[in-house]
């Protein structure tokens, strides 16, 4: 047994009411908004619908990277602390976003409703999707690359303590991130667990070149002004069930300055050297590239303000299922070749 | 790698062995406010796939 009714977990469990939902169909989907290639995935609220914050989370790393009962009691805990602001006059609920359901998508009514399936949460996240390439409102940085993973700025949380910094690296440590240190608020929206702070992150513009991370540091609150890469939302979505990913079935590494130079290649271009050629390029016919090749150009466009790669620039300016031609450079010789996209399907 | 599996586990299985464990879940959503708006609890509602 997990959470024994007489156990620590069990005692703070039995102070809520517990539900469990499996069907999506006339929930609130804006407001019980989040990432849907979540296995997991938990809120606390009151019963005004007002939500105190979220559970759960994950990245590349695996379903389980931030699920953790000990992590899951301090929740817990803090869920029952608010509680008690809320019903002593001294919690402010958020702003409650406008109301959605799955049956405003009529792909998703079409694909599971109608037909009497369930309607599951991964695949609202992708018809949802499928709908804003269909009406133009698809925004790739931030619906393709939904949740960037942390780490990518230094972030490594002790995950049995919640939010708390087991080691900082890069860009949070040089904004003055410490070991110890436990995130409060993302520019200025407090956080209590990870799937709050990955939820709150992900609402940063993609083109923010910093990000106001505040820290409780020995009781007192400390403002840490981190700087944003280019590409910073960039992570890996392999593990992620999404339509709307062109997948080229190639992977590259940017040349450096100087093998752009030797090979007078644009040195703001995303010239990039094939590291890896899935099995599926052959299986699929997808495309003939070789580890070593030198893709300079797709479809005769060898920069892009966001791509550092060709198969990033393709991801993000091409819809899956299009085909595209790639400049390569082989041994020394120059030619071109086809690359063909593919659509990924995922329903049962 | 063993602790990690054996953690998603746990979690997978929670609803598998609440009831076991003592602890009432609800299934229903429309059910559950109801109930936290009557006896005046938080709600801790879990989101999951349909096993």
């Amino acid at each position: 047994m997990l959470s024994p009714k007489d156990s620590p977990r069990g005692k703070l469990m039995s102070q809520y009411v517990l539900a469990r939902v499996v069907r999506m169909d006339n929930i609130d989907i804006g407001l019980f908004d989040y990432d849907r290639n979540n296995t997991l995935y938990f809120f606390l609220l009151n019963g005004d619908e007002e939500i105190y914050m979220r559970y759960g989370g994950r990245d590349a790393t695996g379903p389980d990277a931030y699920l953790n009962l000990a992590s899951l009691e301090i929740a817990l805990e803090r869920g029952l602390e608010l509680h008690r602001k809320k019903q002593a006059g001294e919690w402010k609920p958020p702003a409650r976003p406008s109301p959605d359901f799955a049956k405003n998508y009529p792909l998703l009514v079409e694909r599971t409703i109608a037909r009497n399936q369930c309607v599951e949460c991964h695949l609202i996240g992708d018809f949802q999707n499928q709908h804003r390439e269909l009406d133009g409102t698809l925004d790739k940085l931030k619906h393709l690359y939904r949740s960037p993973d942390i780490k990518t700025i230094g972030i490594q949380l002790d995950v049995p303590k919640g939010l708390a910094i087991k080691e900082a690296k890069g860009a949070a440590a040089a904004a003055g991130m410490k070991p110890g240190d436990r995130i409060a608020a993302v520019d200025g929206t407090p956080v209590w667990t990870f799937a709050d702070l990955q939820h709150r992150y992900d609402q940063v513009e993609r083109k923010a070149e910093r990000v106001r991370f505040t820290v409780d540091r020995d009781g007192k609150p400390v403002d840490l002004d981190i700087a944003l890469a280019p590409r910073w939302w960039l992570s890996d979505i392999r593990y992620k069930q999404l339509t709307i990913d062109p997948r080229p079935y190639f992977e590259s590494r940017p040349l450096d300055a100087a093998a752009k130079a030797k090979l007078g290649l644009d040195p703001a271009g995303f010239a990039s050297e094939v590291r890896h050629v899935d099995m599926f390029a052959q299986v699929m016919k997808s495309n003939e590239l070789k580890v070593g090749d030198i893709v300079t150009a797709v479809d005769g466009t060898v920069k892009d303000e966001m791509a550092d790669t060709p198969e990033l620039y393709i991801k993000l300016r091409r819809k899956a299922g299009d085909s595209v031609t790639v400049d390569v450079i082989r041994d020394g010789k120059r030619m071109r070749m086809p690359v063909k996209t593919f659509r990924m399907s995922f329903r049962k | 790698m063993h602790f990690r599996i054996a953690i998603a586990a746990a979690f997978l299985t929670a609803a598998a062995t609440a009831q076991e464990d003592g602890l009432h879940w609800l299934d229903s959503y429309k059910t559950a406010i109801e109930e936290a708006r009557k006896t005046g609890k938080p709600l801790f509602l879990e989101f999951r796939c349909e096993p």
